[in-house]
């Protein structure tokens, strides 16, 4: 395969990471602009379980997942009482702050001649897992999209059961929820916590494939683009945030030709977009339609 | 067995409720009456958990349901119905009556009771495009299906024909069961007599008043 | 005596923010939405400006214009393809989302008539001077005046007209203004224009103190009105001018005492603070609560 083509493919796979992680979030009735600070803490928690306590890349990206969790778990719990508007500014300040730490946290030792370890705002550099373990560009590929798609059964999974459908209840309509019996905040707390460890898990992959990280790859652009993936991609199902990645990064790498134009012409074609589906591409009612059309043909 | 004892409530200053108390034994069908604005749905929404009272307890079975959120209540089996049909338009009917049917056995009533209401052929619709007097039967079959120890009913019978009426409440005479207690808020006199044993009014700062016979106000 | 000076320069910039500030309040407190494409708006604003400069040669006045008018025209045109279609209750992150895409367009349009990282901004000259020992800046005191009378002229528009009354009553009680036949045509549209204009002052006001443009004054103006608007009170006019003088102020003294670095972290820190603690703002509103039924009748 082509290296500059498979090297797009991955990014397209550890940024899908990133909107899925909002997804989540969203999945419960609130806009987190700070999923990019779960991503970053995943990506150098990896980093250093691999590169500078030599562990497995299994452990690592377990690490990342669990560091990224935690941290969503901790914001979850700070901002209990939250909801709307005022959750969403609270993810952005914890997330900068969480940057703040990054970009202040020195921890570097010489390993084989080489210095590694986080060192402020220059980061963390040498993170070479790929090299020791001789990947290609297209291997590592392989290994991310085995990842997402572990990943993607687990959200199918929880499509099927009811736990999804509490919790798309808990984020549209709390007051029936409740009547229903859902305890809203369980659910908001489980789903933050999750896409915490979905994001930690993407920010892994991320810095193992980028081999350098710094705090300034995680500034709050990023997570707004993964918020934007999910939204325009639709909250229907796991496919759409999908979607969201492959539109925006997909198409316009192959629209390079106007590379100087193309956030004028797609910025205006995804907010025209909206207009007309203002659910997202795969809205919920397009995927319970399509599931009860299966079933009655399937029965 | 379950009880509110001197409920309070006041909103901006304003007393909507003062000192009401009610009993209801399984089984029992209660309807209450009053005027707009007395604070009927503020007494169902205290009573079902989903506004904390000034003053009063809530007790089931002798257990103190008072400072519990809405959600516990829904889980001690409390249910009810909203004024306005309250439904998710983002997903078809079948799915949300499967959600709020988790015991299995109450899977197995789910689906007697759907079979019985005939709204079989509504299941894979979204609620906005089901008729109304099917929306209140499967609110009523969605909050029947556990078989809770009480149901309240908030004005059922807001925007159905008298026929539509009628057959809403055979409907619920059939299913209700020997052990789930009923309250009814309504002004429809009719349907109240057709379903309940009796009916209490709501006056403005009196409480609930006897309209019928032996109930405890 | 430090002290003094630098609350004074903190009011001063703090002036600039409370403008900012009351750009989103003015946004959420009538319409409930979040216009991510703010800064941006400014940006395109002033980026216009720069462009167009050379070609009227108005000089500062010039720039003062056509900064005001840009972010205006702007901010309208994001109101009708962001705000205008998604006004329904279930449609705020969605036009929310459109707002982040029109962001992207509107930098990016920004850096098509801009293509240099930084571009000079040449303000309004005004002579400096020293008031006892206090040292002061007359471009920023001219600002200071400019925001407060722009402060008081939105309030006499809200208080003292027609328009603002029905503007107000829309914003207590959409449901009850509509019955009422207080229903403002283009009601979107005119908070729209209003928030550009005080955006386009601001942007003027900000860009000639600082002397030039970067690309990253679009974020950066948004996320100082946002952070103005929450510390003061969503939604609160008057919180907002609060929260932003507090947010000049603020900065000022962790600025001087910590350093530049931890100015805006310090400022982070501060709003997640009042958020976890006191949601509803420095003026209390009470519009935060997830569980009450207060807002919502069943
Ligand atoms: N959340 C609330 N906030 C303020 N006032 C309320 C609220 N809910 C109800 N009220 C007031 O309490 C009174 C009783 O309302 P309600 O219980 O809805 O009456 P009913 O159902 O009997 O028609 C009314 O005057 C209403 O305006
Ligand atoms: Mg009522």
């Amino acid at each position: 395969m082509d290296m500059y083509l498979a090297s797009v493919l991955t990014n397209m796979t550890l940024i899908a990471f990133l909107a899925l992680s909002a997804y989540l979030v969203l999945v419960v009735g609130e806009v987190s602009f700070g999923q990019q600070a779960f991503f970053g803490i995943g990506a150098y928690i990896t980093a250093s379980a691999t590169a500078l306590a030599g562990a497995h890349i299994f452990w690592g990206l377990l690490a990342g997942a669990i560091g990224g969790a935690s941290c969503a778990l901790l914001l979850g719990l700070l901002t209990i009482r939250l909801s709307g508007i005022y959750f969403a500014i609270s993810t952005l300040c914890f997330a900068e702050l969480l940057r703040f730490f990054l970009l202040h946290l020195r921890f570097t030792q010489s390993v084989d001649g080489r210095i590694i370890g986080p060192d402020g705002p220059e980061g963390f550099s040498n993170i070479r897992w790929i090299f020791e373990n001789h990947y290609q560009v297209t291997d590592f590929l392989l290994l991310a999209v085995t990842c997402l798609i572990i990943l993607l059964i687990v959200l199918f999974s929880l499509e099927r059961s009811p736990i999804m459908l509490g919790a798309r209840m808990v984020g549209n309509d709390p007051i029936l929820a409740q009547s229903q019996g859902l305890n809203p905040t369980r659910y908001r707390l489980s789903f933050i916590t999750l896409s915490g460890a979905v994001a930690g898990f993407g920010g892994g992959l991320f810095a193992l494939f980028n081999t350098h990280i710094e705090p300034a790859m995680f500034g709050v652009m990023l997570g707004i683009h993964g918020l934007a993936y999910a939204v325009i991609g639709g909250l229907g199902s796991a496919v759409g945030p999908l979607l969201g990645v492959f539109l925006d990064i997909g198409l316009l790498e192959s629209i390079r030709p106007l590379a100087a134009y193309r956030m004028i012409i797609f910025g205006g074609l995804v907010a025209f977009l909206l207009v007309f589906r203002p659910e997202g591409i795969i809205s919920p009612r397009l995927v319970s339609r399509l599931k009860s059309r299966w079933r009655n043909r399937h029965v | 067995m379950y009880s509110l004892q001197g409920i309070g409530k006041s909103f901006g200053g304003i007393d909507v409720l003062r000192d009401i108390s009610l009993t209801l034994k399984p089984g029992q069908r209660l309807g209450i009456t009053g005027a707009n604005g007395v604070g009927k749905s503020t007494l169902i929404n205290i009573a079902t958990g989903f506004l904390k009272p000034d003053s009063g307890h809530i007790q089931l079975n002798n257990k103190t349901l008072t400072h519990q959120p809405a959600w516990a209540f829904a889980q001690a089996g409390i249910q009810r119905t909203f004024q306005n049909t309250r439904f998710l338009t983002t997903a078809n009917l079948g799915e949300q009556l499967l959600l709020a049917a988790r015991a299995p056995e109450s899977k197995r009533r789910l689906t007697k009771l759907i079979e019985l209401s005939g709204l079989q052929a509504s299941l894979h619709l979204f609620p906005d495009e089901i008729p109304l007097p099917m929306l209140r039967k499967a609110e009523v079959i969605r909050g029947l299906a556990a078989s809770p120890e009480v149901l309240f009913l908030d004005e059922p019978s807001a925007g159905l024909t008298t026929f539509e009426l009628d057959q809403f409440g055979v409907f619920l005479q059939q299913n209700l069961g020997q052990k789930t207690a009923l309250v009814v808020v309504e002004h429809r006199f009719d349907f109240m007599l057709m379903i309940t044993d009796s009916v209490v009014e709501m006056q403005l700062n009196r409480g609930l008043v006897k309209r019928g016979a032996d109930v405890k106000t | 005596m430090d002290m003094l000076q630098t609350s004074i320069d903190g009011l001063m910039i703090g002036s600039t923010y409370a403008l900012l500030g009351l750009s989103f309040a003015l946004v959420f407190g009538i319409m409930r939405r979040i216009n991510l494409a703010f800064g941006a708006c400014l940006l395109f604003g002033a980026s216009l400006a720069i462009y167009l400069e050379p070609i009227l040669g108005w000089g500062a006045w010039g720039l003062f214009v056509v900064t005001i008018v840009g972010v205006a025209l702007a901010s309208a045109y994001v109101e009708r393809l962001c705000f205008a279609p998604h006004s329904k209750r279930h449609g705020a992150v969605t036009a929310m989302v459109a707002s982040f895409a029109v962001w992207m367009q509107l930098d990016e349009i920004s850096s098509q008539l801009l293509p240099q990282r930084t571009h000079a901004f040449q303000g309004i000259e005004v002579p400096n001077f020293w008031w006892g020992e206090i040292f002061v800046r007359g471009d920023q005191l001219l600002h200071f005046v400019i925001a407060l009378v722009s402060i008081l002229v939105l309030y006499l528009l809200l208080y003292k007209t027609r328009l603002g009354l029905l503007i107000r009553a829309t914003a207590d009680s959409p449901d009850t203004a509509h019955l009422l036949g207080a229903r403002v045509p283009w009601l979107g549209f005119i908070i729209f224009l209003l928030a550009g204009i005080l955006g386009g002052l601001a942007a003027f006001m900000i860009l000639s103190a600082d002397g030039y443009v970067t690309p990253l004054f679009g974020l950066w103006s948004t996320f100082k009105g946002l952070i103005a608007m929450i510390i003061g009170g969503v939604g609160s006019l008057m919180g907002a001018v609060i929260g932003g003088l507090i947010l000049g102020l603020v900065e000022t003294h962790a600025g001087a005492v910590l350093g530049a670095e931890f100015r805006d972290m310090v400022t982070f820190g501060l709003v997640f603070l009042v958020l976890i603690i006191r949601p509803g703002g420095l003026m209390g509103v009470k519009i935060y609560r997830t569980d009450s039924l207060a807002q919502e009748r069943v």
